[in-house]
Formats: structure tokens, sequence, C-alpha cells
């Protein structure tokens, strides 16, 4: 059956360790700035939302790619990036609906989660259980959306206070 | 550099001055990292006993682990090392939160500070820019204000680490504080900061950590999740924190109540990280940087007259010193004072404690309505236990001026015999919530503790034998399982200095003590893999030991310059003169006799004078201390 991400904020405890994971098997050292999930924090209120690429349906960060620089799996869903072609304009990061997307701070170019092939590698870190890789059915993927507009409200909230 | 950054970052607030020195390979070999790296740092720059707490040659040095910044579960911990106001003495305070990691992440293993800026500063690193800046608009101001403008003015990826008001103030129980609602909070380490003119310092990081060897690496920090995960401790931690034990603690009659006169309590629950969970006070489980763990709390009071308030908290110290001791049974009078401190950057465990004898001062008549401004103290009363915690912050008042100097101090100001029920040994720092009367590890490695009667240089709790890892431990240590039990006497030399050790060498990577005497998951020998894998420095489990052995030995020796001996090694007077009033220990003291016979055998087994309590010129060199030795025999304090 296949397989899907499903990421529930109320469980995250904000420890970074999917960042450092991610920055480990991408790159082979530690750096939550180089992981392809995110945790963004709001100190105050001891709060972590989870950022990474949702494999969504509408993928604005295809279409909206001056370089055509990414291209999707249509049956896995995930965004492939072009390193050659990328130019480090950071469009694909405006775009992205789930602010999924990050340029990479050494590069520039776009890094965005691949899941690891299929067995992501930040999911055995995360103990909490913020994030689980489930088969893919009818009720986890209502789960995920439910679970995702969630977590866009608490996000956008945040984004309207800071502003 | 592999593991450790490489750099120590210095900066002199008198003259305005700031620097890098390579890391010490030998350093990295002797010491291994944070505390222990730390306590080497402070001995060479402020050895000379003239160097008091207050004195501007007086340093402050902050540190993440050899491994902080890894996916070594729990790795995230900053010790901060200084002479302490409160004791005047050897201080190493360890907190949690998120700023140790981005100072890694920075490029610093260590910074240290030293001098006195001329008016209130802060420093601000992004990687290699370091500025000293102006905090005018920052001081005064409490933690919330003090993140919220650092974070408007370097972004809200920055991390913070400060004082509060009560460090303003001079406060002796005043705490450090990081990401907000964690703090280096014991031995007054925020008076040192507040003295230099620091307010804060902001931090923003963007350099890898590198390992030599990842995927060996990747592979132990794994083993060391795995262990966790299953680890009933930690598993609780995560459901309930640390105040999750409070229950099986009341139960064993070992809580401490109105100012340890009470081991019981009748109704516990609301005072418990069981209530906090199911009442709804609970809103996030929260992890220090790195943490699988995430035993930290973030508590709001949702409705009713106190709706409104939020902080992080409280843990089982807190709702012992503001709750239990005070005899304030009452989940939301805790949660408001707890809000207070952090808001104000007081040490809760001393904030409590010094309440505490402020209550029993007052029904004893020592204390008098004079004294207290005219409130009527008493146990269980909320208002005026919060009106105590902002006079002491705050220096208001006859009584805030009384209690903001800690009991070392207003015992010798008040007189009379209010030191026999101030909960604090002769070093001078209040106790944690631990009933030692009826724990004997924990009260000899509490007399022992260099920074006073405290659970956080060496944690014993293997001695109750609460699992069967605990019960293993104590086997290992002691060669007999049947020692797994906290009324004997026998033994717990050896059970603390294991601890000691492990607790070091814990620290010294930046592991959560939680990770290796509370939980089982973290230990001597894949804590020596594990920094192998990071640095390529090779060491067996007994040679990462010894490693914790020498910085144990140079913090005793930094005490023994300010002339400590083995009469500061004592226990708080009533603790060893009053029995316990209840349960299976009923009677129980920490009498001078027992415990000088566990001193005896602790201090034999270490090598150190039976008289003095000093260290021998032999142990120092057997653990390569030859210069310290030296040092100690030119001022006179070998033995």
């Amino acid at each position: 059956m296949a397989k899907m991400l499903l990421v529930d904020m109320d469980k995250c405890t904000g420890c970074k360790q999917c960042s450092l994971a991610c920055s480990l098997t991408k790159e082979g050292l530690f750096d939550p700035n180089r992981g392809r999930i995110k945790i963004l924090k709001k100190e105050v209120i001891a709060l972590g939302i989870p950022l990474l690429c949702e494999q969504c349906d509408t993928y604005p960060c295809v279409d909206a790619c001056p370089e055509g620089a990414l291209t999707r799996d249509e049956t896995t869903g995930i965004i492939t990036v072009n390193a050659e072609t990328c130019t480090e304009c950071g469009t694909c990061v405006d775009v992205c609906t789930y602010h999924g997307i990050r340029l990479h701070p050494e590069t520039g170019k776009a890094m965005i989660c691949d899941l690891c092939g299929g067995d992501p590698y930040c999911v055995q870190h995360c103990v909490p259980g913020a994030l689980e890789w489930v088969d893919k059915t009818d009720d986890t993927v209502n789960k995920k959306r439910k679970l995702r507009s969630a977590r866009m409200a608490v996000y956008r909230k945040l984004k309207k206070e800071a502003a | 550099m592999y593991g450790h950054q490489g750099k120590i970052l210095h900066v002199d607030l008198s003259k305005n001055k700031i620097w890098t020195q390579d890391l010490p390979e030998e350093w990295r070999k002797l010491y291994v990292g944070s505390r222990g790296i730390n306590a080497r740092i402070l001995w060479d720059y402020c050895k000379d006993p003239e160097i008091t707490w207050d004195d501007p040659r007086n340093i402050l040095v902050y540190a993440p682990g050899a491994v902080t910044g890894t996916t070594a579960p729990a790795s995230g911990r900053t010790s901060v090392t200084t002479v302490g106001c409160t004791t005047g003495l050897y201080l190493k305070s360890n907190t949690g939160g998120h700023w140790g990691a981005e100072l890694k992440f920075a490029g610093y293993d260590h910074l240290v500070v030293h001098g006195v800026a001329d008016k209130p500063s802060y420093i601000f690193i992004e990687d290699d820019q370091v500025e000293i800046l102006d905090a005018k608009d920052l001081w005064g101001k409490d933690m919330i204000q003090t993140d919220a403008l650092l974070k408007k003015w370097h972004g809200e990826d920055s991390r913070g680490l400060y004082i509060g008001p009560a460090g303003e103030n001079l406060v002796r129980g005043a705490s450090i504080q990081c990401s907000l609602y964690h703090a280096a909070g014991r031995g007054g380490g925020a008076a040192v900061m507040a003295k230099k003119n620091l307010k804060a310092i902001s931090v923003k990081g963007s350099k890898p950590v590198r390992v030599k060897d990842a995927k060996r690496f990747a592979k132990i920090a794994k083993e060391m999740r795995d262990l966790l995960k299953a680890d009933s401790g930690a598993v609780s931690l995560h459901q309930f924190g640390s105040s999750g034990s409070i229950a099986a603690v009341n139960e064993l009659h070992a809580f401490p109540g109105r100012n340890w006169q009470t081991g019981y309590t009748e109704n516990v629950y609301p005072i418990s990280g069981q209530c906090l969970v199911e009442k709804g006070y609970l809103k996030r489980r929260v992890a220090c940087f790195a943490c699988t763990i995430g035993c930290h709390r973030y508590s709001t009071i949702d409705s009713g007259p106190n709706a409104g308030i939020a902080s992080g908290g409280p843990e089982y110290e807190t709702f012992g010193a503001l709750g239990n001791g005070p005899g304030v049974i009452d989940t939301e009078g805790v949660i408001m004072a707890n809000e207070f401190c952090n808001r104000l950057g007081m040490d809760t465990i001393t904030a409590g404690g010094v309440a505490q004898w402020a209550i029993e001062s007052y029904e004893r008549g020592v204390l008098t309505k004079d004294d207290t401004d005219g409130l009527e103290l008493g146990w269980g009363k909320i208002p005026e236990l919060l009106k105590t915690i902002e006079a002491m912050a705050l220096r208001k008042g006859k009584l805030g001026n009384l209690l903001a100097d800690g009991l070392k101090i207003a015992t010798k100001k008040v007189g009379q015999d209010s030191y026999k029920w101030a909960i604090i040994n002769a070093k001078g720092l209040e106790q944690s919530n631990v009933e030692t009367r009826s724990a004997k590890a924990y009260a000899l490695a509490f007399a022992v503790n260099p920074r006073g009667n405290d659970h956080l240089m060496t944690e014993t709790f293997a001695e109750f034998g609460a699992s069967p890892e605990a019960v293993a431990l104590v086997e290992k240590v002691t060669g007999d399982k049947k020692w797994a039990a906290p009324h004997f006497t026998e033994h717990r030399a050896e059970i603390v200095r294991w601890h000691e050790d492990c607790y070091e060498i814990t620290e010294a990577l930046g592991f959560c003590v939680f990770t290796s005497t509370a939980a089982y998951g973290v230990n001597p020998d894949n804590m020596a893999r594990l920094y192998d894998a990071a640095t390529g420095i090779s060491m067996t489990e007994d040679e990462m030991m010894f490693t914790g052995r020498r910085v144990v030995t140079l913090e005793k020796a930094f005490n023994i310059t300010r002339g400590a001996t083995r009469e500061h090694d004592n226990l708080p007077w009533r603790l060893m003169n009053e029995g316990a009033a209840s349960g299976p220990l009923k009677g129980a003291m920490n009498s001078q006799e027992e415990l000088d016979g566990m001193l005896d055998l602790y201090y034999a087994q270490h090598e150190w004078d039976l008289k003095t309590s000093w260290p021998y010129r032999n142990t120092y060199e057997k653990l390569g201390l030859k210069d310290v030795a030296d040092y100690l025999d030119k001022i006179d304090r070998l033995p």
C-alpha cells in the first residue's frame, strides 16, 4: 500500500531532531538550517510548527518556477529540484501554500523534502510521534488534511501577529 | 574540527575587547567539554581566592556540550560556570532550552565573559560577528519583554539568554534564563551577570556541526534513543513531566512539606504532573534542543479569576518549593507563583526555600509584622506568597531586603535560632526538595556537593531501586543488588562516587542528566563510544569516567582555594537534628554521626584526607592535575 507522512503539530515538542536528521542523511552533517523539514518556533508560547513539502495536489511551485527546474512525480507527488537549472530566485519558496520550501544556506538552491525516496529518515527520530509514516487510506488522507489546516491556521495567526 | 567547533570566544566587557582562542586539543582529551572545560577555564582565570563573585576578575563561562548540535538524544544542554554569589564558591549551573545549541552553531564551544561593562550592555553574536551593545532599553525589563525585544531586533530565530529584574537587583536566588522558561537557576549566576552589567546574550548561528564517523555516530545515537524510548522513567517524564513522580515520592513520605516539617501530604494530587494533564492546564509538552523525551511543560490557566496566566513548568521542584513547601496545595497557586518567578527571573527552589523559612519564622514570632511590612505570612496563603516573591525579587521594603540575600545572610541578620529551620548547609544554598533523612546516598551527595546541597551536581536516584535498570546499576557499583534501598548507609560512598563521575561526563557531552541518572538510556559505555565516533578521540568506558573524576576533583580544589573544609560538607540543622515526621522512616535523621561515617568512607575512597577533606598531592597527580596541587601547595592547602 502507498504510504504518506502524517504531521501532527500537537505532538511536536520543538526539539528539531527531524531537521538535524535530515541534514545528516542529505549532507552528512548537522545543521537545522539544511533540513528539508523545518520547525518554526515561537518560544514564548513554547510552540513548534513543522513545515515541509506536503506533496500537494496543486503544486504551485512547479508552475511558478521561471526556469522549469522543478518536476513532479505523478505517482508519489514528490518534487525534484534540478540543481543545474535552479537559479536560487526563491519564487517557489514564496508561492508554496504550506511554507515547505527553503533555500540552501550555502548553495542557495531550493530544498524540498523527497520523503527519502519512501522511508523518511526524520520519522524514526521523532519519538513523540508528531511525524508518522502511515498507510495512505481515505481516513489518513482526511486526517492529514485536517491536521494541516489546523497547522496552517496557527502559522497564519503567528505571521499576522508578527506583522 | 569534529564534535567540537574548535573555538572559545572571549568577550572582555571592561576593555571592550573580543577575541577567539583555539580549543586546546589536550582539553578535549582531559576534560571533554562543557562543564569539564568550563571548570578548567574557571580554575585558570579565577583560582586566586581574592577573586570573589563580585570582583571584576570573576568570569562567566557558558558552554554547550561536546556533542550538542547533533541527533544524540537530549544533548542540547548548556553549563554556566562562575564564582557563585550564593555560596562564594564554585558554581556550575546547567540549563536546557535552545540557546546553547545556537551558540555552537555560531561556531563556539565556550563563551568566556570577562570584566565589567561601564553601562548596562548585552552581547550579540551572529557567527563571526560579535558585538557588545547598549542594553538601556532592556534593563528593568522582565523575561517576556526582554526576549520579545531581542527577537524584534535580531529576528524571531535568534535565541536569547538573559537575567530579569531579580538578577539586576543582585538577588541571590535570581536565575539566568534562556528560551524564556529554561534556567541555569541555582547559585546566583544571574547576580554575577548583573554585577558585570550584562543583561543578555543573543545568538544566531549558521555553522554546521560535523562528526568524524557519521554512520557510527548515528548508530550509537539510535541505540541511545531506543533505550530511552523503552525506559519507563523517560516515558513518564514525557507524559507527566518531572512532577509526574510526586505522588510516588509522597507515598514514600519523602515529599518535603511546610519547610521539611512533613514528608507526607494528604491530597497531593493538585500539585502533580497528572493534575496538569487531566485538568487541562497542560498546553504542550516541550523539548529542549534535540531532546527526544520532552519533559518540559507549557501550562496555562484559561478560565476563572486567574485566566491568562501562562508559562513554562511547573517542574517537580517548583511544586515542591512553591507548593508543598509553603503549604500551597493548589494547582493555580503554584502555576501563578511559578509564572511570577519565571517572569522576574527567580530560581523557584531558592524563592520557595526562602519563603518557607520566612513563614516559619513568622509563625514562631521571630519575624514580626513590622519585619514583613504588614504581611501576615502563613502556610497555604497564596497572595502572601506572591507578595513575598515580589518583595524578594525587587528588594522591596524590609522583608524584600532581608530575603533577597538568601538564607545564609538572612539567618545571620535575624539571629536567634532561625538557622535551625533554614534548610541550607554550611555552604549556604537553599536545599532542593529531596528528603535526605530517608535517602542516605542523596544525603551524602548533597553534603559533598561543591555548590551546596542539591541534586544537580550528582543525582543518586538509583539507590531507590525503582526499576530493574536502577537495581542493576547499584549491583554493578556495589557488588550486590540488596544495597538498592535508600535507608542503607553502607556502600553509599561508592554509589555517590559513580554518579558523580557519570553525571559529570553526561554534562560534559551536553546530555541531560535525566538520560543517565533518572532514566537509563545514556551510560558511560555508550557515551565513550559516541565521543569516539564524534571526535576520533578514543576512550574506554573507564577512561571516560576518569575524565569525570578529574573534573569533580578540580571543582573540589576550587572550593579548597576558598577555604572549604570538611565542615562545609554537612546538611541543614533540621535534617541533622529533627526526625522525619512520618512514614516507614519516621524519626530518621541525618545525624552528624551517621554523616561522619559515610563521609569517612567517601573521602577514603576518593583518596582525600579525612580531617580536612582535601585531596592529597598524589591524588591530584594521578589525575594529571599536578599544576593544581602545586598551586594549592603554594597557598598551604594540601593536607
